[in-house]
């Protein structure tokens, strides 16, 4: 995948998670932040930390990335949840507008 | 689980970290030195108004962030922006107001974007007003407002400059005219009433002081080409920078100054108005006429009137020419009288096929030409000349091209055509059925004596009348052709 077409996540231990920007921008904050007028010095190198969500948290939603634009696309199958993982990835979805 | 440890934020710290952010922007947009915003700046900000918008009551700061949004702008308008918009004046506080338009929308969309979360939650749950609906309407009542009118008048400044010959700036007229639709947000009310009204009203006056002119200086034709002219000009400038809703509206403020109101007086110039046009055979000028009066209201009725005074004049003159041709020749001798009557009948042809080619060509076959026309040959079609009437003459004129040894002497083709000319002016005769026995006599005449010169042609003038009166007009009539023709052929 070309460097332009992804977009680097970063969680709050500092582990970093390189996406496809398309499965990004399933979350509006991350496309509003993408698609921002003109003066992104960091648009071109796409990073994004999020000092608030941890790793395991950060990882599963990356999978949501994935595993949504799959069933837009019409691959039904279902998306797997740990309940202990719930409360928090509810919180890191309202928080990135998923 | 770092979302359940952060710390409460309290309000004034937490806006204290916002107002770093707005000062940023602003910063940005003045044009000041300033580094461009990270993503790490971005989610900063936005996570610091996630954070207080969902902290337990007492400290979710929704509705106080959502009043210091509004006040952001408030501050920044009143301290900044209106200032620098009162210091200057027409072009320059029109070219200040676009660039300042233009940053307002850029800070609307960032500060919305930042403050996004409210947008989610809060202002459904209280029937707000949106982030960028609240970001509009502050620049509205607090720039808009004020200094609608001093714009408004600057522009229509510009636009009246523009008529005179002057250059002006048309895109900066776009952008500030956009201005007015967008500040509308969807509707078209400020546009209108702030602008529109008073740009139709300018214009009106604009026109009517030129008219008032020009019809004292200009020649008929002169005026009409000024006219159109303008026309053109004014749908010019609706597509270079004004709102397309405005076009139907100035040209009819145009139309109505120009023409509807000096409309008579145009059409009845001595020298050079519509009976001139139509004397001197002034095609392009009369063309120009039927365009330009289309367009207003009961425009065409004066000019069709005047175009039907004009035909029944020429017919009128056509008459009296034979009849005094007729009177003059005393001699008993019917060939030479007749030969009077046949040029008057073949010159109302040509006057006829004169004034078709007028109405199909200048006047685009509008009805009320034809109508006119029509009018205007029925009424000097029936005035007969030394006593012949018209119908009589139109039977003699038929024989003669019909008999051997006629006075006219044509080829097939022509004959053809004059046949058919002459059975349209028959249709102007209120007495046809005169015509038809006089016809009917003359036809006997041609047959007995064998006189008749060409039997298709017969056949041909007989379909044509059957098709313009009727089966029964021309019925006893093809019933001698056929006798005589089939009979003396076998």
């Amino acid at each position: 995948m070309r460097k332009e077409d992804t977009v680097k996540l970063i969680s709050a231990e500092g582990f970093e998670f390189v996406i496809s920007k398309e499965a990004a921008m399933v979350s509006q904050t991350i496309r509003n932040m993408l698609t921002s007028p003109g003066s992104f010095a960091e648009a071109q190198h796409g990073e994004v930390t999020f000092p608030e969500i941890s790793t395991t948290i950060l990882e599963k939603i990356c999978q949501y990335f994935h595993w949504s634009l799959q069933y837009a696309s019409g691959k039904e199958t279902e998306f797997p949840i740990e309940p202990e993982l719930t409360l928090e990835l509810m919180m890191a979805a309202n928080y990135l507008h998923t | 689980m770092t979302m359940n440890e952060r710390k409460m934020i309290d309000l004034e710290q937490g806006w204290e970290f916002m107002q770093k952010g707005i000062t940023k922007l602003k910063n940005i947009l003045e044009g000041l030195p300033e580094p461009q915003f990270s993503s790490e700046d971005y989610m900063m900000l936005y996570t610091t108004i996630y954070n207080m918008c969902t902290q337990k009551p007492p400290h979710d700061y929704s509705q106080q962030l959502y009043d210091k949004y509004r006040e952001a702008f408030e501050d920044y308008i009143t301290s900044m922006v209106l200032p620098s918009l009162r210091e200057k004046h027409d072009e320059f506080m029109l070219r200040e107001l676009v660039k300042r338009w233009t940053n307002h929308k850029v800070m609307v969309r960032w500060l919305s974007r930042f403050f996004h979360y409210l947008d989610r939650y809060f202002i459904a749950r209280r029937s707000l007003s949106p982030l960028n609906e609240v970001g509009l309407t502050c620049f509205r009542n607090l720039v808009y407002l004020e200094l609608n009118g001093k714009v408004r008048d600057a522009v229509i400044s510009l636009i009246d400059q523009e008529r005179e010959g002057e250059q002006i700036d048309r895109a900066l007229l776009k952008n500030i005219l956009d201005i007015f639709v967008e500040i509308g947000m969807g509707q078209m009310d400020y546009y209108e009433n702030d602008f529109e009204d008073a740009m139709l009203k300018d214009t009106a006056a604009y026109y009517s002081r030129k008219a008032s002119n020009w019809i004292l200086e200009d020649s008929c034709p002169d005026y009409m080409l000024k006219a159109e002219e303008c026309l053109k000009r004014e749908k010019e400038r609706v597509s270079h920078y004004l709102h397309s809703s405005s076009e139907p509206k100035l040209l009819e403020k145009v139309q109505n100054e120009l023409l509807s109101v000096y409309g008579n007086q145009l059409l009845e110039k001595e020298h050079s108005g519509c009976h001139a046009l139509l004397r001197d055979d002034k095609v392009n000028d009369l063309s120009r006429m039927f365009r330009l009066f289309s367009k207003i209201p009961r425009g065409l009725e004066p000019v069709s009137s005047i175009f039907k005074q004009h035909v029944t004049g020429e017919g009128t003159a056509l008459v009296k020419q034979a009849e005094d041709a007729a009177s003059n020749k005393k001699a008993e001798k019917k060939d030479v009288v007749g030969l009077q009557e046949q040029v008057f009948v073949r010159k109302v042809i040509e006057l006829h096929d004169k004034y078709l080619a007028y109405v199909s060509d200048c006047f685009q076959n509008h009805t009320l030409f034809h109508k006119a026309l029509k009018e205007a040959f029925e009424i000097f079609c029936n005035k007969g000349v030394s006593g012949s009437s018209s119908a009589e003459l139109l039977a003699t004129f038929c024989d003669n091209i019909l008999k051997k040894g006629g006075s006219e002497k044509l080829s097939d083709e022509a004959i053809e055509e004059t046949l058919e000319k002459v059975v349209k002016v028959l249709a102007y005769i209120s007495d046809k059925d005169l015509f038809a026995e006089f016809y009917r006599k003359k036809l006997a005449r041609r047959l007995l004596f064998d006189k008749s010169a060409n039997d298709d042609h017969e056949r041909s003038i007989l379909t044509k009348l059957k098709q313009q009166c009727g089966g029964q007009f021309t019925s006893k009539m093809e019933g001698m052709v056929s006798l005589f023709i089939s009979s003396y052929g076998s």
